[in-house]
């Protein structure tokens, strides 16, 4: 296959998608663990609320179009999340050859992957769950605490932190590899392509089973 | 520059109708649950209250007496002892001076 062929891994919808979930998580994450500290004087703190809140409604803004506007996207992504596999199992085993390659600097065979790794798709669980949650909650701590009952709003307060943590956990590593797979990282915040040899390399099953040739698209 | 192409996509047909309609069927059935849940916790929410207020009200309904100043053991303390609410002696036994600022503590 020649190594100038490209594949649409993400689509523009896709990626404004993502940009504008970067722009929102990015921060909610740091001012969550800032409003989790509380380590300034009340003025401060109350300030971080509020970005924390507008950064909340533009994030939750973002999931709801493109549950609405991409809603095919959503229940693909869905699929591809909760589909495992005895080569996820496998891939487990080794953690996709990731300490190998950062610590022994070896490569060891991965087990075939499809659009996502076996690793992708447990940070993928988080996203789709963990995401849903901490909107719901926080929409409900923010704009309904009193008209909760108050078990309710305590368990949200608790759900909100633990999945709040988790996420910016998460998202650390989701960076670091992020940019690690260079191409993906270009794919996502540029024009959506990755090589042809590259998706063959990481993603077998997914360019043997789930792509079809097109005539040149800009 | 050189815009730059790709010549391979993902199938539109990677999923079929059935499949499409399941997924999506229970993505939106678990975004409905958990807004149900919500939606009869707040229903319920004074539910405790109600049943307070009703005990209240049922206790009250029995009751020989139903007002504080028909209270005998009361009357019969004025009767006996304190003379009036407000006398020198009642002012002096019953009213305090000094109460525990909570707040402050």
């Amino acid at each position: 296959m020649g190594s100038k062929e490209f594949i649409l891994k993400h689509s523009l919808g896709v990626r404004i998608f993502h940009y504008i979930l970067v722009v929102s998580f990015v921060p909610l994450a740091f001012t969550g663990i800032v409003l989790y500290f509380k380590p300034y004087d009340e003025l401060t703190m109350n300030l971080y609320m509020r970005i924390h809140v507008i950064l909340g409604i533009v994030l939750t803004l973002d999931a709801i179009a493109f549950f609405l506007v991409g809603f095919e996207r959503v229940v693909t992504f869905v699929k591809r999340m909760f589909t495992f596999f005895g080569d996820d199992v496998r891939w487990f085993t080794i953690l996709g050859g990731y300490p190998q390659k950062f610590l022994l600097r070896k490569k060891v065979p991965v087990p075939p992957m499809g659009k996502y790794n076996s690793g992708q798709k447990v940070f993928g669980i988080c996203v789709v769950v963990g995401g849903t949650i901490l909107i719901v909650t926080g929409w409900a701590l923010w704009a309904f605490p009193h008209i909760l009952p108050v078990g309710m709003v305590l368990l949200f307060g608790n759900l909100h932190m633990i999945f709040g943590w988790i996420l910016s956990i998460f998202l650390l590593v989701h960076i670091f590899l992020g940019i690690y797979m260079f191409d993906d990282f270009k794919a996502m915040f540029l024009h959506g392509m990755i090589p042809y040899g590259e998706a063959e390399e990481t993603a077998p099953k997914w360019v043997k089973t789930e792509l079809v040739k097109i005539e040149n698209h800009v | 520059m050189k815009k730059q192409t790709y010549q391979y996509a993902e199938s539109p047909f990677n999923m079929s109708r059935r499949e499409f309609i399941t997924i999506g069927g229970i993505v939106i059935a678990l975004l409905a649950l958990p807004a149900v849940w919500i939606r009869s916790g707040i229903a319920k929410r004074n539910s405790y209250i109600r049943a307070r207020t009703k005990g209240l009200y049922t206790d009250d309904t029995q009751s020989k007496v139903r007002v504080s100043h028909g209270n005998t053991a009361v009357s019969k303390m004025y009767t006996d002892f304190a003379q009036h609410p407000l006398s020198e002696i009642s002012e002096e036994l019953f009213h305090t001076h000094h109460y525990i600022n909570r707040r402050a503590a």
